[in-house]
Formats: C-alpha cells, sequence, structure tokens
C-alpha cells in the first residue's frame, strides 16, 4: 500500500524524496548568498571598466564582467535580494489576499461568494501583462510598486484554490460541530479551516516565488523594471540579450541565475506538494 | 444544460463592465498623452491642445466612461487614435493570427506534454522518467523571451532552418491551397510558426506532461490495468488504450487553462518574431497610448478567456458525468 | 576595432555609393523596419515608416538629395521674386496614380489644410511662416509668406495629395493617392506595407516592381532576420554590436555615414539647481562623450561639439562645448560653494545635497544605459544622482515636455536645416523650449538666421548662437547620430543611401535629372 501512495505522487521516485532536498537546498544557497551579499560580493556593485566590458569568467571577476566592466558576480548576488524581495512581498501579499477572499468567499456563500468570485474573476479576465505594465506606469517603477503590481495579478490563484478547500472543508464533521457548539465565525474560519488550507498555499507560494522571479525579469526587458543601478536580474538579462550575438557571457550566466532560482523554488514546491498533501492540489475551479 | 449556458453568459456582463471600468481609470492615471504622442515631437502645445479638443480627451472622465459604455452596448469599441481606423475592425485583423499562434502552441505542447508524460510515467523512476521531468521543470524556469531570442539564434541564425519572423499564408487557406495541389504556401506557414510556437508551446509542455504523468500512474496503478495486463493484453496496447484515455481526463480542464495562459504570453513572442497578432498589437497600443485601442484589446482578451472557461467547463461536464452543472 | 577601422572598412563602399546609383531590378525588394506607419497621409504623417513609404507613393514640389539639395521633382523650377514670395512651376502631364491630373489646385489644397490649426497636422509648425497659397494657372503655384523664411525649400518635399479625392471623402490616411513612384497595393496594420511600381510617375515607372516593407519591432530581431536572408534591407535605429558585426560580413552592403539626428542633454534651466550656467557647465563636465561615444554606442555616432550637424553648411568646429574632465567638474562645484561638508560622499551646500535626477525613456537601450554611465561619473564626482526610466508617453509627452525634468537625455531626428533645431527649442518661449532657456541675443540672432536668404549670413548668425548655447548650455549635445543602411548585395548591386532614410535610392528612383 506504501507504494501505491508513493506513486501517487508527482515525481519519479529518483527526484521525489531529492526533489524537496534539491529545491531546498537550491532556494537556501540562494537565500543565504542573498543575505550574505556583503561578505560574498567580491567587488563594488557600481565601479564601471569600460576598457573591460564582457570579460568572461576569469580569475578576477568569478562570473565575468557586465555591459559596464562591473563585476557580474557581485552584481548577481546583490541582484538575487532584489529578486528575493520582490518574489517575497509579492507572494505574501498575494497569498494574505487570496486566502482571505477565498475564506470568506468559500465559508459564506451566497452573494458574499458570488460577488467576491464576481471580483476574481474581473481581475482574471485581464491578460496579466496588460495590468501589470499599466500599474507599474501608472505608479513608477520602484521595487515595491513591480510587487505591488505582481500582487494584482497573481492574488486570483490563492482565491480560487483557498475558496474551493474551505468548500470542502465546511462540509467536514469538525467544523459542522464547531459551527453547532457555537463557535464564531471568525474562529471556525482561522482556527479550523485556515490551518487545513495552509498546505495548498504553502504549495502556491513556493511556485509563485519563482514565477515573480520571472515577471521581474521580463519587466525589465520591457523597460519597466527598477530603475539602474539596482542590479536586478531582469536588467542584467535584458542587457546581456542585447548583446547575445557577440558576447554571449553575461546573457547565459544571467538566464542561468534566474533558472536556476526558480528551479529550486518549483521542486521545493513539488516536494512540498507530495509532504503536505498530495491529493488536494488540483487546480481549483471557480 | 442551456440555462446554465445563458446564465454564464450573462455573468460575463458584469466582468465586462468592470473590466472596461478598471482599464478605463488605469488609463485615466498613466502619465502620458495620446494628443501628444500622436502629434510627435515637435507639436506645439497649442496644437496639442486643438486635438485633445477634437479626440474629446478634455471631456470629464464620467462623460467619457459613459460614452465609451453607451457606444460599446450597440457593438462600437469605438475608433483607434492611431490607426484612425474603427477598433473593432483591427482587432478582427489581427485576431485570427494570435489564436493560430496559440491553437499551434497548444497542439505543440498538449502533444510533447502528453508524450513526455506518457513515457516518463512508463518508465517510472528511470532516467527517461528523470530527464523527462527535469526537462519539464527547465521549461517553467526560463523566461519565455529568452528561450525565444535563443531560439531564433539557434535555428534561424545560426542553422537557418527556419525564418526568424513574421507570418507566412494563413494556416487554414495555406492548408486549402494544399488540398487543391499547391503545397508550397502551407510549407512556407509551418516553418514561420515553428519557432514562435514552440517557443510558446514549451512552458505548457513542462505543466501539461507534468499533470498526465501523475494521473497515468494513478491510472495505470488501478484494477481495470492491473486486469488487461493479467488478460495478457499487450503492454503498449494497454497503456494508450485504457491508461491515456483515462488519464486525459484532468488533463482537460488544464488544457483550456493554459489556452488562456498561451494567448497572454504571445504579447511577448510575437513581440519578437515579429507575429501580426494582438499581442504585438497590445505593446504597440500601449507605447502610444492608445485608449480606445488598449481597451478593445482587454475586453476582447476577456471574451475569450470567458469563452474559454465556459467550454472547458461544459466539456467537463461531458466527459465526466459526475460533475453536475449548477 | 575601432570606430576609426569601423568606418575605413565600409568607406570604399560608401565612396561608390555615392558616386553611381545603379539599383538591380527586382521583382520584390523586402525592407525591414522598426514601426508601422500611422497614416498615409502625408500631410498627417509624424512616424519614420509613414515619411519613407509616403516618399514613395507621393511626390513633393522639391526632391531633398542625400546632401540636402533641394532638386526638382514635381515642381520643374522656381523663383522668388522677393524674400516673401516664391513662384513654383510645374511639370507638365503630371497625373496622381488614379489618372486624374495633377495641378496647382493640389498644391495649393496640400498647403492650406497643413496650415490649418483645426486640421492638426504635426508638423504645421515648419509651415506656418506660409500665409496664402495660390493657383496663377494650372501649372503655376504662388507661396506668399509671412515673412522671410529660409528654411522653407527644406520642407517642400511634403507629398502633394489630390484635391478632388480628399475633398469627395476620400481616406488618403489609408487608401493613398499620389504622384509618386510607387502605389499602396495592401497593408496588414502592424505587419507589412506592400507597394507596387507605378506608372504615372512624371519620371517614368520604376524598375522595381515591388517594395514589401516589413515591421519588425525589436532592432536586434530585426538584425537576425536580416542575416536570416529574411530581409533584404535593414537601416538605422540598430544596435551599435549588430551594426559592428554586419559592417565586416562581406555578404551584405553597406552605407554608414553621418545622419540628420543627435543625442542631447535637455538641461530644465528653469529648474533652480540648474538656473546657473555655471552649474550646466560643471555637469556638463562630466559628460564623458568618448566612452558614450567608442563604448556605449562603438562608434556607431560622433562625438559632438555643438548644436549644429558637421555635415550643415553652418558648421563650426571650433565652437567647443565643454569636455569631460571629472577634477575640473569637482573644482567648479567647489568654487560654485558646494562641498562635502558632512562627509557623506555627496556635495553640498547650506544643509542641501546637491542631487539631480537623469532622465530617459525606456525604448531605447542605448540611451538607457548611456544615463547609467552618467549616473555612475556623476555620483563619482559627488552628486547624489538618480535615475528615471519610464516609457516614451510617460517620459516626453507626461514629463519632459511639461517642464518637469532635471536633466534628461533625449534626441532630435530629421534636421534637414539648422533652424529646426535651434528656432523653437531655444528662442524665449519656443514652442519646443522645455527647459524654459532664455536670451534676448540667441532670440534675435536665430530670428535673423531664419529670415536672412543669404546662406552666409545665416551661416554666421547660427554659428554665433551656437557658440552662447555651447557655453550658456541649455542642450549639452553628446554626440552626432550615424546613419546605416545594410543590404543584401547580391540582389540590389549598389544603391544610393539617404541619411533621411528614405527608399527611393533603393529602387533606383531618384527623381534628380
Amino acid at each position: 500500500m506504501k507504494k501505491s501512495l508513493a506513486r501517487r505522487i508527482g515525481l519519479p521516485p529518483v527526484l521525489r524524496n531529492a526533489s524537496l532536498l534539491i529545491g531546498a537546498a537550491l532556494t537556501l544557497t540562494i537565500v543565504g548568498l542573498a543575505v550574505f551579499a556583503p561578505l560574498v560580493a567580491t567587488h563594488d556593485l557600481t565601479q564601471m571598466d569600460m576598457t573591460n566590458r564582457f570579460s568572461g569568467p576569469s580569475a578576477a571577476h568569478l562570473l565575468g564582467t557586465d555591459n559596464f566592466g562591473r563585476d557580474l558576480w557581485s552584481r548577481l548576488v546583490y541582484g538575487a535580494r532584489i529578486s528575493l524581495s520582490i518574489s517575497l512581498i509579492a507572494v505574501t501579499a498575494s497569498a494574505l489576499i487570496g486566502t482571505v477572499v477565498g475564506l470568506v468567499a468559500g465559508y459564506f456563500g451566497g452573494w458574499v461568494d458570488m460577488v467576491l468570485m464576481r471580483i476574481t474573476d474581473i481581475f482574471l479576465g485581464f491578460p496579466p501583462l496588460v495590468l501589470v505594465l499599466a500599474i507599474v506606469a501608472v505608479m513608477g517603477p520602484g521595487l515595491f510598486n513591480v510587487a505591488l503590481s505582481l500582487v494584482v495579478v497573481s492574488w486570483t490563484e490563492y482565491a480560487r484554490v483557498v475558496r474551493s478547500t474551505t468548500l470542502s472543508l465546511r462540509e467536514r464533521n469538525y467544523v459542522q460541530a464547531a459551527q453547532a457548539l457555537g463557535a464564531s465565525s471568525p474562529r471556525i474560519l482561522f482556527r479550523e479551516i485556515l490551518p487545513n488550507s495552509l498546505g495548498p498555499i504553502t504549495v502556491l507560494a513556493s511556485l509563485g516565488l519563482g514565477t515573480a522571479i520571472i515577471w521581474e525579469s521580463a519587466l525589465s526587458f520591457l523597460g519597466f523594471g527598477l530603475p539602474p543601478p539596482a542590479p536586478t536580474w531582469g536588467w542584467s538579462l535584458s542587457y546581456g540579450t542585447r548583446f547575445i550575438r557577440d558576447e554571449p557571457w553575461m546573457s547565459i550566466i544571467s538566464g542561468a541565475a534566474i533558472m536556476v532560482t526558480v528551479l529550486g523554488f518549483n521542486l521545493l514546491g513539488d516536494g512540498l506538494r507530495d509532504v503536505l498533501d498530495p491529493r488536494r492540489l488540483t487546480r481549483g475551479k471557480g | 444544460m442551456a440555462a446554465y449556458i445563458i446564465r454564464r453568459l450573462l455573468l460575463f456582463v458584469p466582468m465586462a463592465l468592470g473590466i472596461v471600468t478598471v482599464t478605463f481609470g488605469l488609463l485615466l492615471l498613466i502619465p502620458g498623452d495620446p494628443a501628444a504622442v500622436l502629434l510627435g515631437q515637435e507639436a506645439t502645445p497649442e496644437g496639442i491642445a486643438s486635438l485633445r479638443r477634437a479626440l474629446g480627451l478634455d471631456d470629464p472622465w464620467y462623460l467619457r466612461l459613459g460614452g465609451y459604455i453607451a457606444n460599446l452596448l450597440q457593438g462600437d469599441m469605438g475608433r483607434s487614435i492611431f490607426q484612425n481606423a474603427p477598433v473593432s475592425e483591427i482587432i478582427l485583423g489581427r485576431l485570427g493570427a494570435t489564436v493560430e499562434l496559440a491553437v499551434v502552441a497548444l497542439l505543440m505542447s498538449v502533444a510533447l506534454g502528453v508524450f513526455l508524460g506518457v513515457v516518463a510515467a512508463i518508465r517510472q523512476g528511470g532516467v527517461i522518467d528523470a530527464a523527462a521531468m527535469l526537462f519539464a521543470q527547465l521549461g517553467i524556469s526560463m523566461p519565455v523571451y529568452w528561450l525565444a531570442l535563443l531560439l531564433m539564434l539557434a535555428f534561424a541564425v545560426q542553422l537557418g532552418w527556419l525564418p526568424a519572423i513574421g507570418r507566412g499564408e494563413p494556416l487554414v487557406e495555406a492548408f486549402g491551397l494544399a488540398l487543391i495541389g499547391n503545397p508550397a504556401p502551407l510549407w512556407e506557414s509551418l516553418t514561420h510558426i515553428a519557432l514562435p510556437a514552440l517557443s510558446l508551446a514549451l512552458n505548457s509542455a513542462a505543466v501539461i506532461s507534468r499533470l498526465v504523468r501523475t494521473s497515468m500512474l494513478e491510472v495505470l496503478n488501478e484494477d481495470f490495468i492491473r486486469t488487461a495486463r493479467a488478460k495478457g493484453i499487450r503492454s503498449r496496447a494497454v497503456v494508450w488504450k485504457h491508461g491515456l484515455r483515462n488519464a486525459l481526463l484532468p488533463v482537460l480542464s488544464v488544457i483550456g487553462l493554459r489556452f488562456g495562459a498561451l494567448l497572454g504570453g504571445a504579447i511577448l513572442t510575437e513581440t519578437i518574431f515579429a507575429w501580426p497578432g494582438l499581442g504585438q498589437l497590445t505593446i504597440s497600443a500601449i507605447s502610444q497610448r492608445d485608449l480606445p485601442l488598449i481597451q478593445g484589446i482587454v475586453l476582447t482578451f476577456a471574451m475569450i478567456y470567458a469563452l474559454i472557461t465556459l467550454t472547458v467547463d461544459l466539456l467537463y461536464a461531458a466527459v465526466d458525468p459526475r460533475i453536475r452543472l449548477k | 576595432m575601432t570606430r576609426k577601422d569601423l568606418f575605413a572598412s565600409v568607406a570604399a563602399a560608401a565612396l561608390t555609393l555615392f558616386a553611381t546609383n545603379t539599383a538591380l531590378a527586382q521583382e520584390a525588394l523586402v525592407i525591414g523596419t522598426d514601426v508601422d506607419a500611422g497614416t498615409l497621409d502625408p500631410r498627417l504623417a509624424r512616424d519614420t515608416t509613414a515619411y519613407r513609404t509616403i516618399n514613395l507613393i507621393y511626390a513633393g514640389l522639391v526632391h531633398l538629395t542625400p546632401t540636402l539639395e533641394a532638386v526638382p521633382d514635381l515642381a520643374e523650377s522656381w523663383e522668388s521674386p522677393d524674400p516673401k514670395t516664391v513662384v513654383f512651376k510645374l511639370r507638365e502631364g503630371l497625373v496622381f496614380s488614379d489618372g486624374s491630373p495633377l495641378t496647382a489646385e493640389d498644391v495649393v489644397y496640400t498647403f492650406t489644410t497643413i496650415t490649418d490649426p483645426d486640421f492638426n497636422a504635426p508638423q504645421r509648425a515648419l509651415y506656418t511662416p506660409i500665409e496664402s497659397v495660390e493657383a496663377v494657372d494650372d501649372l503655376t503655384v504662388r507661396f506668399n509668406l509671412s515673412t522671410p523664411y529660409a528654411p522653407l525649400l527644406s520642407y517642400l518635399d511634403m507629398g502633394i495629395v489630390p484635391s478632388d479625392y480628399a475633398e469627395a471623402g476620400g481616406d488618403l490616411a489609408l487608401e493613398p493617392v499620389g504622384a509618386g513612384p510607387m502605389v499602396l497595393e495592401s497593408w496588414k496594420r502592424g505587419s507589412e506595407i506592400v507597394l507596387k511600381a507605378s506608372d504615372s510617375y512624371w519620371a517614368g515607372a520604376p524598375s522595381t516592381k515591388a517594395v514589401d516593407i516589413r515591421i519588425v519591432g525589436d532592432n536586434s530581431a530585426r538584425a537576425q532576420a536580416f542575416e536570416a536572408g529574411d530581409l533584404d534591407v535593414i537601416q538605422a535605429p540598430l544596435s551599435p554590436n549588430d551594426i559592428k558585426r554586419l559592417a565586416e560580413d562581406e555578404r551584405f552592403g553597406a552605407a554608414i555615414m553621418a545622419g540628420l539626428g543627435v543625442t542631447y542633454l535637455n538641461f530644465n534651466t528653469a529648474d533652480p539647481m540648474l538656473n546657473d550656467p555655471a552649474m550646466r557647465q560643471a555637469f556638463a563636465m562630466l559628460v564623458d562623450q568618448e566612452t558614450i561615444v567608442n563604448d556605449i554606442y562603438q562608434g556607431v555616432d560622433e562625438v559632438a561639439n555643438s548644436v549644429i550637424l558637421p555635415s550643415s553648411w553652418a558648421y563650426d568646429p571650433d565652437i567647443k562645448q565643454p569636455t569631460f574632465d571629472l577634477n575640473g567638474a569637482v573644482a567648479k562645484f567647489n568654487e560654485l560653494g558646494w562641498s562635502d561638508s558632512d562627509g557623506d560622499g555627496f556635495l553640498d551646500k547650506d544643509g542641501q545635497t546637491l542631487a539631480i535626477t537623469l532622465s530617459t525613456h525606456s525604448e531605447d537601450p542605448n540611451r538607457v544605459q548611456s544615463v547609467e554611465f552618467l549616473q555612475a561619473m556623476m555620483q563619482q564626482a559627488g552628486v547624489d544622482a538618480s535615475v528615471k526610466i519610464s516609457d516614451w508617453p510617460s517620459f516626453s509627452t507626461g514629463y519632459v515636455q511639461q517642464g518637469q525634468h532635471q536633466i534628461a537625455l533625449l534626441g532630435w531626428l530629421n534636421i534637414v536645416d539648422p533652424d529646426r533645431m535651434t528656432y523653437a527649442q531655444f528662442t524665449t518661449g519656443g514652442s519646443l523650449n522645455w527647459g524654459g532657456y532664455s536670451n534676448p541675443e540667441v532670440d534675435a540672432l536665430l530670428e535673423a538666421a531664419r529670415t536672412s536668404l543669404d546662406q552666409g549670413e545665416r551661416a554666421d548668425a547660427y554659428q554665433k548662437a551656437a557658440a552662447i548655447i555651447a557655453e550658456e548650455l541649455p542642450y549639452y549635445v553628446i554626440s552626432y547620430q550615424g546613419y546605416q543602411m545594410f543590404f543584401d548585395k547580391d540582389k540590389l548591386g549598389e544603391i544610393e543611401a539617404n541619411p533621411r532614410g528614405t527608399f527611393r535610392g533603393l529602387i533606383g528612383m531618384p527623381s534628380a535629372e
């Protein structure tokens, strides 16, 4: 029987346990690099050297230099701080908003559910890129504003998933019992239902961290990212991509940094999915 | 059933009104004056003021929003400021290309995703399984514009196998021509769509392959498959005939959502491959502050999204009798 | 590869380009461009693709050669009986592509509509000195000016539109009818404009049967498509590194020459931090032109020294803007009372930090890089420089044109006459004087330069004005933009390129006799 449970899990055995481990290891490494950026960075972030652009990896520059001759490794570890902050803010806020909306809609049902789900529909109906670009154009391209624009397009996912888990939990015995005992709605929501929804939320959040990083880079590519000299990964990749024909290093290295980080979050998310509850998380349908 | 569909379609009305209002609000707040952009850098302040009056940009916001919605209810999406043509005409002229790209990308991602998922499930635990799933993970981890440029660099510039940009004849027409004995346009169209569709498809293929693998594993483990196997039916037949058919059920709902994602993702891909669809139009409309056109595009995307979710729900109900529409 | 080498490697090719014009006959020529045309009505055109396409579909009274000389096109000849009158004689037997005759009435109609404020023509300001236009007879048209206006001829390449067609409700924007060498065959908005040879042009039908103008927004993607053989011709704007690579590629023909644009810093002279010319000079000394031009732009542009283009008859190499001198700039700031008194690494004065905002638009990665580089230089000098990057509408119409900027990096194009980048920009209250610059002496000089019909006098006035501007710095001109065109050598043979990027040379159809 144990085996059949294992088989239901989304990843091959080689990776099943490994997925969580590798994901956690990658994530920890990157978070570590970001936290200790001042220690691991080898060069001044803004020190330009126009005679030494695109140098490629060397003893002096671990990952080579960028289009201004700045040390790419140092910029990437500091860039990790920005990317991770944006993802963290965006994911936390989306999860909070989405969870509250989902809980309330699922628990109270009726017209409350109706209204909240119609609002959710409005946000889902937008092409996300248009919404993100418009918000950044209105608010200006700061770290917080970029994160906020991502919240606007990603909270709906949490709302829908939490709503559907709430709907099913509401019918369970222990919730009905609590209701019968006269427990208040907030108490039931936060004591009984929320803890049981945490699994899917955590999984969504870890996958969302990766998505937010990709969004940030796309915004920079379109010119809507953080202003220079912020060492964002998006800038490195989008500058690098402009020079890809002649100087592929910068693009490949910054692209790889993004890819590895997102991969780390995704593996972590998959691993968590297995651990927390392999069956529950189907993509919620409103 | 019919009542359900009507109810769902009616629900689109408040959604559309909400979307129009939110878009309008954002466009009010966004810096940049379409009249000044239209007239270019050498415009005089008087010239800009005169054009603003002519375009009705100086009217109070509630009159403009009200007027827009009133026109919309009569089926009129207004005129593009920059292209000086009806918005609906411009969008219809572009819609085909985007839908074609999204459909081809969807077919590619389903084919690739199902193939990878099934292979991984059959060879569960093996090297192939791990490789397929790693490939899937990488597909989700790459920024799409980066992937697009890498593909273009490799297949169009270095190898010269495929054209880098543009679109051939519309696929449907080219297919028609091929049927009456002229296959050249079809070949042209296919080579043009290959790269944009592939770069768009990889992400969805990754999602689908993981889903297929999971549900395939579940199905393969169920009794009727074991029974079939025990009866001595050849393994491949079991997998493809019984396994896949059942495993595809959950994939269906995801495919609908993926189609929406593909349409959205097309915005970046189309810009890079100069694919003449709605995505490219979206970027240029935003960069010109062409307010009526932006409104029209957003509304069109929303309509497509609503239609897709409705279709998926109907299909799902048709395939799986356990689900009742309420 | 240095800039000099780059120029040397194409110099030979460029020379032959100017000398001969033997573009090979084509079935179809595919030209890549960056934006779609907004309209095909010449009077309303505002983007480069529209100008260039219109230049094939329509013909103007004159045609501007690659050296910007006005030569007869629809007009056979012209004369100026007095400084405020120009009389044009049209060629006989001119017809539009719909077969209707082109007469003086059509010229009158074209310019009357452009100067009508309610017509909202983007370039109206260039034509406002035209008081009236009248048809003397079918072949003679007279321009009456309110004041002598020297640059006029440079702007009379404006395509002549058919008055009957337009007044009958014909939509020139979408269904153009002109008297040029080509006609519109089809137009897929945002994708491609297909033109085919016209037999109604006075100089005969071009040997090229069709021109297919394809829109590829991304500069790198356009260069890649050209290398992959999807496009026969591409031209500026291109990424500097693509230009370098394409120029070295044996397969391609190249035309690399001085363009008609500048990249400059717009100083907001109304800003308290910048209203002292000495402050602007100190900031200007932090602009490392050599590095921006040779490293970021990889030598495709040229270091600038004044607001007059080197290719212009008004150019004077002895006019000098401040040049890069980091220590000199710091010394100058110190002189003006700015010093790092609180030891935070930034200069300050009376408790105020020397902070400045540099801005540009996000669409041009080279400008973004230049601003990032400038910021680093300013930081080194102790200026707390921040950067604001936004998309073009936010940056231009919502910021610089509102005079909200401090130091903005942007450009001017199509400077066919020095007037076009000085008069409205630097005269007091001028319509493009976004930085609020005012100097009565400059006002007088620019007015004189515009109204004098003697080129020597004009040059003298422009040079005097440019010298003042180079010292007072409402603008700091970073570079003179280069113009590049690359083409499929085997297919096209030799062609005549035009720094304005027009296509007539590609179809072997210069109208000069």
